[in-house]
């Protein structure tokens, strides 16, 4: 079934390339068409931020390249929110009331998100953004999240991650869930609670801690107190990797341990993230670059953050996630062939875009479509996908340990 | 009202009617949106500064009442369906009392100034924002606020908040105005210098500093709850951050925190920079620049930008005309008669016990001064003199014993009730407020001393003082400007011009030169001619002779002769006591 | 009820977590107390020392031991270079706030020029490793910052106890005016410990990157409770300093041990609070 339709979508996609190619051929002309948007350039949230504005960079460049939207270049206007969310609102009331910007794309990560919503609502622009962790918190009817994580990711997601480690040989009988008080990863954790004792599995222990902790060498102990077979890490960048450290000067290691929103990076290469998993809804490897869009943003991306001085240049989540932000803005743009707000809402409401990550479709509770969130594994030092089926890398399948 | 309140009332509301019409009128959202966030600095800032700048009392804490303020109108309108203005009313008053009841606990703390204040108030941020994290309150996931109506004060949400903000901010500036001119701004002002003198100069601190704590907590809690629907999603780690408590910090030393004006001016600044390097190129470089030029200005004008501004337009203004100081000391205290306060009184001293820790300073010394009567207190160094001037001026409070002046009892009473009765006291090292002129140092004293005065008239009378003194052409004077004799003799002007009945005078001869010390001498008598009674606590024992009616000798805590001065001093005891035979015991 | 060695656990946690506030604290609270300047910049420092060290040894391969020798020595001259900056400027107590402030805002910026906002973990062999005692495991990194910690504490104590200098700064900073009519040349002892707190700062950056991550905003996460060791601690206390941060260590993993760990800030912070009102001459 789910073979058929990403069939189906390489079709679609070649349509969709073909019909571009067509177009494409002269130079953007004419006014620019002007994009705004925030993102935390400095402050706590900028080292994930810096991903998207990345991404959003090549993606504005390689549009202009082409034949821009509707003919007319493509001009991003980006400001430094500097991870403050009442920055944020009065940003995008100045690329919209005074820049007045054609078009509005979100800024990174949820707070920041929810506080620039209320803008798009009042100003009713169409609100594609790419980092949101709460659905059930966006009740816009115009905006369109590219973190397709489902109208429910506290139950889907922790589903997905615990369906395939039952289809393993050596399928988990307890989970520690040890989470950030971080509003998503929490939210999503104490999801996992729940799906966990529904599934019949034993949850041996479950804790918040303070976003910013900084005593990893007590919640190690208790994890290891508790001896589980699977600890679910509900945290933000590489707080993972400080509890796998602390909890390895403990002489322990966890059978095995799941990591929510990981930074990619460091947990791949590092030494004690040896088979972590995380969920992925992009890895650098089949079927995800069969994706035409995925395999000219991959060298793409690779050359441009390796020049940023970023340490782990790879397309993975954070990446992907914005670039299909802005291949739905595009395409909205493109099937209307206008820049007005209500006719590009009515059309995203109606199909389904054809992205990087996936076909996403705007049609269900909140504007959310499927959780298309895969599980991911780091083996030998690279993360591969590793379930569904039919969305694992070549040869790999998710390792017992 | 005065003119200067009159001026400033007159621009405050103009300024709030120019940009009421403005958001009226229609500006683009941003601009709104951009002030507003400028208007809340403002009220946080200036509400800050009104504890922590006016009086000294350096809070680390007001993200704490920001963030109760927030949550208030967060949870009442989510929660509760109340609607948003009538929230704020509860913010405000919900985050009035926690400073309230913080300063209850903590400013009877007498230790608990200075930086461990600043402590406690960062400890209570970071035990309240656990709480609320960890609680209903929020829980972790955040409150949304998106669904709560926005009453339409104007067109747009926007304009409303803008609005509030506007009012809040003008609220704010206009009571640091009020407070700074009325005699709440001078008792926190007193405080800030050296609080202890203040309370014993007549200064109800406590209920002061309460006073102050509240306000600048609550409208910290009224900026909150408007904060809240501003960013509409109120999450811990947002609302508790370390942003509110240095940057209202920041802001009120950039502008000058002592003055009404100086925060505001700093949020402005500060709060307008924030915006100046948005751009996404040049964020993190803009950043840094923003920070050098902050840098320059304040190593440029370390005082603050508005006292540093003021300054130098005074200067400016000062070398155009000639200075009047003398005239006006003149014209001050001529021809009018300066009278001590009402009816003469008898000091008692019952029994009275004092220790501190293991030494026991006094050990059931009685005595008793008669109305107008001048007693010599004598004794060694450590004989409990001062220590019997600290509890009789309500410094510290007796463990035990009875201090009566007239038919009221003064122990167990504060130290500005005390002062209030008719008692005042003078410091062997004399403790002028720093920041006050020679002038403004009596005219404290006169305000606050007994028999209540307006600010003019105390200064008025004050002018008086400082002439009687001889310190008129000292009036604007600061204390560090003048010399030791001066500053002696301005402790005597403070002590006058609170209308005592009975004044306690430490050691005010010693350091003196010959000269000064007759002049000195000359001054007690004619204070003493006016019908106070005076406790006469010296070394020099020629003063002590020549003055006292009477003379009291203490040894270690205890009363061990009384008498005429000069039998006295012939005692066997007493000579052995001096001799430092300390053997003899009764 | 938590078992004995998940509960001895956590106080070894706590304790080398302490270690490392204190050893943040330490240079701080001889800046504030004895040359009346709260400097921001400190943790700027701390944490350009942390980057320092992650570049030499991630990219270049050289030891930490190694990175700290250049390390510190070269923040002792940062610190007397802004010793110079502020002595020449007679920046005042209050207005130090601000300057440093902006002095770490700016440092901060470079930071994120160089290194961008990305997170960097320097990876070591070492990082890892623990020695173990009974059933307790001791984690070597962090015992070692919390040795440093209690070395350089002692160390520093016995410097302002027994030396000329450290007497001259005591004094100095109690009553200049007095201190100077002796002959204690103020500004000159300055430097010295401007440079020397600059350079704890260095050496608490070297462990920082061994045992943390790092990203550029890291500079603020620190702020609020080495701020509260150091007033615990008592100013310019070195002992008080080591002593007040291993108590804030313990009591939070405590907490996270037995109850929760969201809690923690609770416990410790209502801990000191009641410590505070109750007996405010202990602190």
């Amino acid at each position: 079934m789910a073979v058929r339709t990403f069939g189906r979508r390489s079709v679609l996609s070649a349509i969709f390339l073909f019909s571009f190619a067509t177009t494409a051929w002269a130079a953007p002309s004419g006014q620019p068409i002007r994009i705004g948007g925030t993102l935390a350039l400095t402050g706590g949230l900028a080292p994930t931020a810096l991903l998207h504005k990345i991404a959003g960079e090549i993606f504005v460049e390689e549009l202009n390249k082409g034949n821009g939207l509707l003919g007319r270049p493509v001009e991003w206007v980006l400001l430094d929110d500097q991870s403050k969310p009442d920055l944020t609102r009065s940003l995008y009331e100045k690329l919209i009331t005074v820049d007045k910007v054609d078009l509005i794309i979100g800024p990174y990560a949820t707070s920041g998100i929810l506080a620039a919503m209320g803008v798009a609502q009042r100003y009713n622009k169409v609100y594609v953004h790419h980092s949101f962790g709460m659905p059930h918190l966006a009740k816009y009817e115009m905006h369109f999240p590219t973190a397709s994580f489902g109208p429910e990711p506290q139950k889907s997601i922790p589903t997905t991650v615990f369906e395939s480690l039952a289809a393993t040989s050596k399928p988990p009988k307890s989970v520690a869930i040890v989470t950030s008080k971080f509003p998503s990863a929490q939210y999503q954790s104490s999801g996992a609670k729940e799906i966990a004792e529904k599934r019949g599995l034993k949850v041996a222990l479950y804790l918040e801690y303070e976003f910013g902790t900084r005593d990893w060498g007590s919640l190690a102990a208790r994890v290891k107190d508790a001896n589980p077979d699977l600890v679910w890490i509900g945290a933000l960048g590489l707080d993972g990797n400080q509890l796998l450290e602390a909890m390895k000067k403990l002489d322990y290691t966890p059978p095995r341990h799941f990591h929510l929103f990981p930074a990619p990076g460091p947990l791949a290469v590092a030494p004690d993230g040896k088979n972590a998993l995380s969920v992925t809804v992009f890895e650098e490897h089949p079927p995800f670059t069969n994706n035409p869009g995925a395999a000219k943003l991959i060298p793409l991306f690779h050359d441009r953050a390796v020049k940023a001085n970023v340490p782990y240049p790879h397309v993975e989540t954070q990446v992907a996630g914005s670039w299909a932000a802005w291949q739905v803005l595009e395409a909205a743009v493109t099937a209307t062939k206008s820049l007005d707000d209500k006719a590009m809402a009515q059309w995203l409401r109606k199909n389904r875009v054809d992205t990087v990550i996936g076909k996403l479709r705007f049609d269900g509770p909140n504007n959310y479509g499927d959780d298309l969130f895969k599980v991911k594994q780091v083996q030998d030092g690279k993360w591969v996908v590793v379930w569904p089926r039919e969305f694992t890398a070549p040869g790999a399948r998710l390792l017992p340990p | 009202m005065s003119a200067h309140g009159r001026r400033v009332a007159l621009a405050l509301t103009i300024a709030t009617l120019g940009l009421g019409a403005l958001a009226a009128v229609g500006l683009p959202a941003f601009y709104e949106s951009f002030l507003y966030l400028i208007f809340s600095w403002i009220a946080l800032a200036t509400s800050w500064a009104i504890l922590s700048g006016y009086a000294g009392y350096f809070s680390f804490g007001h993200g704490a009442f920001f963030g109760a303020g927030m949550y208030t109108t967060a949870t009442l309108t989510t929660a509760l369906g109340m609607p948003f203005l009538l929230t704020l009313i509860a913010a405000g008053v919900l985050a009035g009392l926690l400073g309230l009841g913080i300063g209850a606990v903590v400013f009877r703390v007498r230790r608990l100034r200075g930086e461990l204040f600043g402590l406690l108030t960062l400890a209570i941020t970071f035990v309240l924002a656990t709480i609320v994290l960890n609680t209903r309150i929020d829980g972790g996931p955040g409150v949304y606020l998106s669904a709560v109506p926005m009453p339409r004060l104007l067109a747009s949400p926007t304009g409303t908040l803008y609005l509030l903000g506007l009012l809040l901010a003008v609220l704010t500036v206009g009571a640091a105005f009020a407070i700074a001119q009325s005699r709440l701004g001078l008792g926190l002002y007193a405080i800030h210098d050296d609080e202890d003198v203040a309370e014993v100069q007549g200064v109800p601190t406590l209920a002061y500093k309460l006073m102050a704590f509240t306000l600048s907590a609550g409208i910290a809690g009224i900026a909150g709850g408007i904060h809240a629907m501003y960013v509409s999603y109120v999450t811990v780690g947002e609302t508790f951050s370390i942003t509110v408590p240095l940057y209202v910090v920041l802001m009120s030393v950039l502008g000058g925190a002592r003055h009404w004006l100086g925060p505001a001016v700093g949020a402005a600044i500060i709060g307008a920079s924030l915006y100046a390097f948005t751009g996404g190129q040049q964020a993190v470089l803009g950043r840094a620049a923003v920070a050098f030029a902050l840098i320059l200005v304040i190593l440029l004008l370390p005082e603050g930008v508005v006292p540093a501004v003021i300054g130098r337009w005074r200067r400016h203004a000062r070398a155009a005309s000639p200075p009047t100081v003398v005239d006006i000391a003149h014209a001050a205290g001529g021809g009018r008669a300066l009278t001590p306060a009402g009816a003469p009184a008898a000091l008692e001293c019952h029994d009275v016990w004092k220790a501190f820790g293991g030494i026991q300073a006094l050990r059931g010394v009685s005595l008793a001064i008669g109305p107008g009567e001048i007693v010599g207190l004598v004794g060694p160094n450590g004989s409990g003199k001062t220590t019997l001037i600290n509890v009789v001026s309500g410094h510290y409070e007796a463990d035990r014993g009875r201090i009566a002046l007239g038919t009221e009892t003064l122990s167990g009473r504060r130290a500005h009730e005390i002062a209030g009765l008719g008692v005042s006291r003078t410091y062997q090292i004399p403790r002028p407020f720093a920041h006050f002129t020679a002038l403004d140092n009596v005219a404290l004293a006169a305000t606050f001393g007994a028999g209540h005065r307006s600010a003019r008239e105390a200064r008025t009378e004050a002018q008086g003082w400082l002439e009687f003194t001889g310190l008129a052409r000292r009036a604007s004077a600061f204390p560090h400007e003048l010399n030791l004799h001066e500053r002696k003799f301005l402790e005597l002007a403070r002590a006058l011009a609170a209308r005592p009945r009975v004044i306690l005078l430490d050691e005010v001869l010693s350091g003196l030169n010959p000269a000064e010390i007759t002049s000195a001498i000359r001054l007690v008598r004619e204070i003493h001619e006016q019908g106070v009674a005076i406790l006469f606590v010296e070394h020099l024992m020629r003063a002590v002779l020549e003055l006292s009616h009477r003379i009291v000798v203490l040894n270690e805590g205890e009363v061990i002769a009384e008498g005429d001065p000069r039998d006295v001093m012939r005692a066997q005891r007493v000579v052995d006591v001096y001799l430092g035979r300390s053997h003899v015991v009764a | 009820m938590p078992s004995a060695t998940l509960l001895g656990q956590s106080i070894v946690s706590g304790l080398l977590a302490g270690g490392l506030y204190s050893l943040l604290a330490l240079g701080l609270s001889l800046s504030w107390g004895l040359l009346r300047l709260v400097n921001l910049t400190h943790f700027a420092l701390a944490l350009l020392g942390a980057y320092l060290t992650y570049q030499l040894g991630h990219v270049f391969h050289v030891a930490p031991w190694l990175a700290a020798a250049a390390i510190v020595p070269a923040f002792f001259l940062i610190g007397v270079a802004l010793h110079a900056v502020f002595a020449y400027f007679r920046v005042a107590e209050f207005a130090s706030l601000l300057v440093t402030f902006g002095l770490a805002v700016i440092l901060e910026s470079l930071i994120q020029w160089f290194w961008t906002a990305d997170y960097r973990r320097y990876e070591t062999a070492y990082a890892t490793m623990s020695i173990r005692v009974g059933p307790l495991f001791i984690p070597t990194l962090e015992m070692l910052a919390c040795l440093t910690a209690v070395v350089l504490a002692f160390a520093t104590w016995a410097w302002l106890r027994f030396t000329y200098v450290g007497k001259a700064l005591r004094a100095s900073a109690e009553d200049p005016a007095m201190a100077a009519a002796f002959g204690v040349n103020h500004r000159a002892q300055a430097f010295l410990l401007s440079g020397v707190s600059a350079a704890y700062a260095g050496i608490a950056g070297t462990y920082i990157a061994l045992i943390a991550t790092l990203a550029p905003s890291q500079i603020w996460t620190w702020l609020g409770v080495v701020f509260a060791v150091v007033i615990i601690g008592g100013l310019a206390n070195p002992i008080g300093a080591l002593l007040a941060g291993l108590l804030i260590g313990v009591s939070e993993s405590v907490t996270m041990a037995v109850v929760t760990p969201a809690w923690a800030p609770l416990v410790s912070f209502s801990v000191l609070i009641l410590i505070l009102i109750l007996r405010p001459g202990r602190v």
